[in-house]
């Protein structure tokens, strides 16, 4: 890897060399292809003279408690898209993972009480519900994954369906006991705690552990992304599918394991927001998708295919909850913010594209 | 310099979007959370709302929106708090587990909260939840008394017109119910009371009770999908519903109950694309709650036949009152019995839980 320092230096003495014409093209460019960053920071600045507050340490916690939050499920739809594809069913898949993780560490002495024959919550029946949760999720990539890779499906087609059957799903689950549709609430501590309990406090708002799990989660993902051949296949599967095929790589297992592995990261996702909601109730979850594909987007995973970091999901998570804070802070209504939200996706991908044009 | 000119015109909108934020540290910060933006009924509110805060001096105040997500909503709450929200006016999105609220709390801490508009939990929690956190008070409806009220003037309604609203004459009226939303604490009262009581006005008059038009249909309503009191829910499932009973069968629908007005205007388009509740057409009563002014003009029109007023401008006194007493340093307790208008009642089991009044309305 080359050094950050060296690698500016060499661009600035190329720089110097260039003609006037060359070094206005340069200047421009750089301002282009940076021009996200450059406007989140002026944004930064601006939000941060209006409403001092957001610079506060109670303001940087709030930040990474979201970025925490909204992390897990746009690393694993990060890997659909650098296969070329999407996953549509990541919300209701969250929905229910978190009803699932919800019903299982119910309180005991609760009144409306889902399952009677649930043990009571404790540290290692988390553990449990956890694997179980994973396993749901990693079960619905799996189904996605097969349909996508064994008939040469649209993934936007075989997740919109699955979508539609886990929310299906959600709504027969919350009927089920006579419970007619009522939120799965009563959480137990164990489960408050173990996931949203604070670990420190900053200012008058507390960190909470699930930000500890996104590192490690994180880091994980960094891990099979760079490190493994699942990882290398994942990006050669994208960049080009048949290219991979003739060099030998197991298109077809690589693409079910990517949506996979997608899927059980939804789930935690799920087990999260079970904690995080409160309470649960059969919309939740619903459009959760939405937020994480944008990220991925705008943190530069290609629609493409083929190319995204982690680093870059992290970025685009960041700027997202970033835009969130700063327009609420700022007492702005939502319409701007989704008009914001839209217009920043829209110049991601056209920044995004005009540099692969520019490549080719 | 096209390039430099689309740089220019993205700054320029973010610094748009952004100037239209100002602010003090003099003033008490009032941030009002809604569950969603679209919602009619609460649209008014925030109507009465805003006029009413702005007329109180050295209050500053926001909206801030949740798309039904509680998630967002409590992620919207915390962005309050650090940028120095003195109270909290909060409408959950989940209603129907106390969970949020003391979620909430606990992260407003020593901020005053006032809940409103939707229940923070079922009967009991809601009322140990009060009772149990001095920091909190809530302002709403006694979620029974619209599904009283809507049963009662159905009930009224058929006693007095039932030879018309008995379609195929078998001495029985056949209704559809559409419930909003599943789970939420004034959807489950009013599709039950929309129809207990409405029995019991028609057994007291010696008619027969009400029969659910889909004998197979054991919930006896259909609800919105997505949970969003929708006129298009009201509108999609009436048209399905049509489609296999109407009068060329003989089992056509002949009353329909609605949780709210917007799915009542649903009701009535479908109604009215058959050529139901227009002049010259037979008129299926379709009965709705809020009260909406799209509603009113249904009514005055003759394609609706009643609603129940929910009181818009009185919740928004309300909450203003309430702001207006925490700020004269009365506690979350004590603040609502310092309202004296005869729209309001307080529980009387909890001093920190004020109701706005219901009211029949089948025209002006």
């Amino acid at each position: 890897m080359a050094n950050p320092v060296t690698k500016l230096r060499n661009t600035a003495e190329e720089f110097k060399i260039k003609s006037p014409k060359d070094k206005k093209r340069f200047i421009v460019d750089s301002i282009l292809n940076n021009a996200l960053y450059i406007l989140m920071l002026i944004f930064v600045i601006y939000t941060a003279i209006m409403k001092p507050n957001f610079l506060s340490l109670g303001s940087l916690a709030n930040l990474i408690t979201q970025v925490a939050a909204y992390l897990p499920m746009a690393l694993g739809i990060g890997g659909c898209i650098v296969l070329t594809g999407t996953d549509l069913s990541a919300g209701r898949v969250m929905g229910l993972t978190a009803a699932v993780s919800a019903v299982f560490m119910q309180k005991l002495d609760i009144p409306n009480r889902m399952f009677a024959a649930m043990p009571e919550p404790s540290v290692p029946w988390l553990l449990v519900t956890l694997l179980v949760v994973l396993a749901i999720g990693a079960l619905i990539g799996l189904v996605n994954g097969f349909f996508v890779a064994k008939f040469s499906l649209h993934p936007f087609i075989v997740t919109l369906s699955t979508q539609l059957i886990t929310y299906g799903i959600i709504l027969w689950f919350f009927n089920l006991n006579d419970n007619n549709g009522t939120p799965f609430g009563g959480l137990s501590d164990v489960y408050m705690d173990s996931v949203g309990g604070t670990m420190f406090r900053l200012d008058n708002i507390g960190v909470p552990v699930y930000v500890l799990y996104a590192v490690i989660l994180t880091a994980l993902m960094w891990f099979i992304w760079n490190k493994t051949t699942f990882g290398k296949n994942m990006f050669a599967v994208g960049s080009n599918a048949e290219a991979a095929k003739v060099s030998g790589v197991n298109v077809f297992w690589t693409t079910v394991l990517v949506h996979t592995l997608a899927g059980a990261c939804y789930g935690y996702a799920g087990f999260i927001e079970g904690v995080r909601s409160g309470s649960v109730q059969a919309g939740t979850g619903m459009n959760a998708e939405c937020d994480a594909i944008a990220a991925c987007v705008i943190g530069g995973v290609s629609f493409v295919g083929g190319t995204g970091k982690i680093s870059g999901i992290i970025l685009g998570v960041v700027i997202l909850r970033l835009i969130f804070v700063a327009l609420t802070m700022l007492g702005v209504g939502s319409s701007s913010l989704y008009i914001i939200k839209g217009a920043i996706i829209l110049c991601a991908c056209a920044l995004d594209m005009r540099k692969y044009l520019v490549k080719k | 310099m096209k390039k430099l000119f689309a740089v220019l015109l993205a700054l320029a909108m973010v610094l748009g979007m952004a100037a239209c934020a100002g602010g003090g540290d003099d003033v008490t910060n009032v941030s009002v959370f809604w569950y969603d933006e679209s919602d009619v009924y609460l649209g008014s509110v925030r109507a009465a709302l805003n006029a009413e805060l702005d007329k109180l001096e050295n209050v500053e105040y926001d909206n801030q929106f949740a798309a039904n997500n509680q998630t967002t909503q409590l992620d919207q709450i915390t962005t309050a708090i650090a940028n120095g929200a003195d109270i909290l006016v909060v409408n959950v999105v989940t209603s129907g587990a106390v969970d949020i609220a003391q979620q909430v709390l606990d992260k407003a801490g020593d901020i005053p909260v006032i809940f409103f508009n939707r229940a923070i939990g079922a009967d009991d929690s809601e009322v140990s939840f009060l009772k149990d956190n001095e920091n909190v008070c809530f302002i709403g409806t006694d979620a029974p008394e619209a599904g009283h009220i809507q049963g009662k003037m159905i009930g009224e309604y058929l006693v007095a017109n039932f030879d018309t609203v008995d379609l195929n004459g078998d001495g029985k009226i056949s209704y559809a119910m559409m419930k909003g939303q599943e789970g939420n604490v004034e959807a489950e009262y009013r599709t039950q009371y929309g129809v207990e009581d409405a029995n019991a006005v028609l057994t007291e008059a010696g008619k027969s009770e009400l029969v659910y038009f889909d004998a197979s249909n054991t919930d006896k309503y259909q609800v919105d999908p997505d949970g969003a009191w929708s006129s298009k829910a009201g509108k999609e499932y009436m048209d399905t519903n049509l489609v296999s009973y109407n009068e060329a069968n003989d089992n056509m629908i002949e009353l329909v109950i609605c949780n709210n007005d917007g799915m009542a205007e649903g009701v009535v388009a479908a109604l009215q694309e058959k050529g139901y509740n227009k002049e010259g057409g037979h008129h299926i009563p379709v009965f709705g709650v809020d009260a909406t002014d799209n509603a009113k003009a249904l009514i005055a029109a003759g394609a609706m036949t009643g609603t129940v007023k929910q009181d818009a401008e009185g919740m928004a006194s309300a909450i203003a009152g309430t702001v207006n007493a925490i700020i004269g340093g009365s506690s979350c307790t004590a603040a609502p019995a310092t309202l004296k208008d005869d729209r309001f009642t307080i529980d009387s089991t909890n001093s920190n839980k004020l109701y706005v009044a219901y009211a029949a309305y089948t025209g002006e």
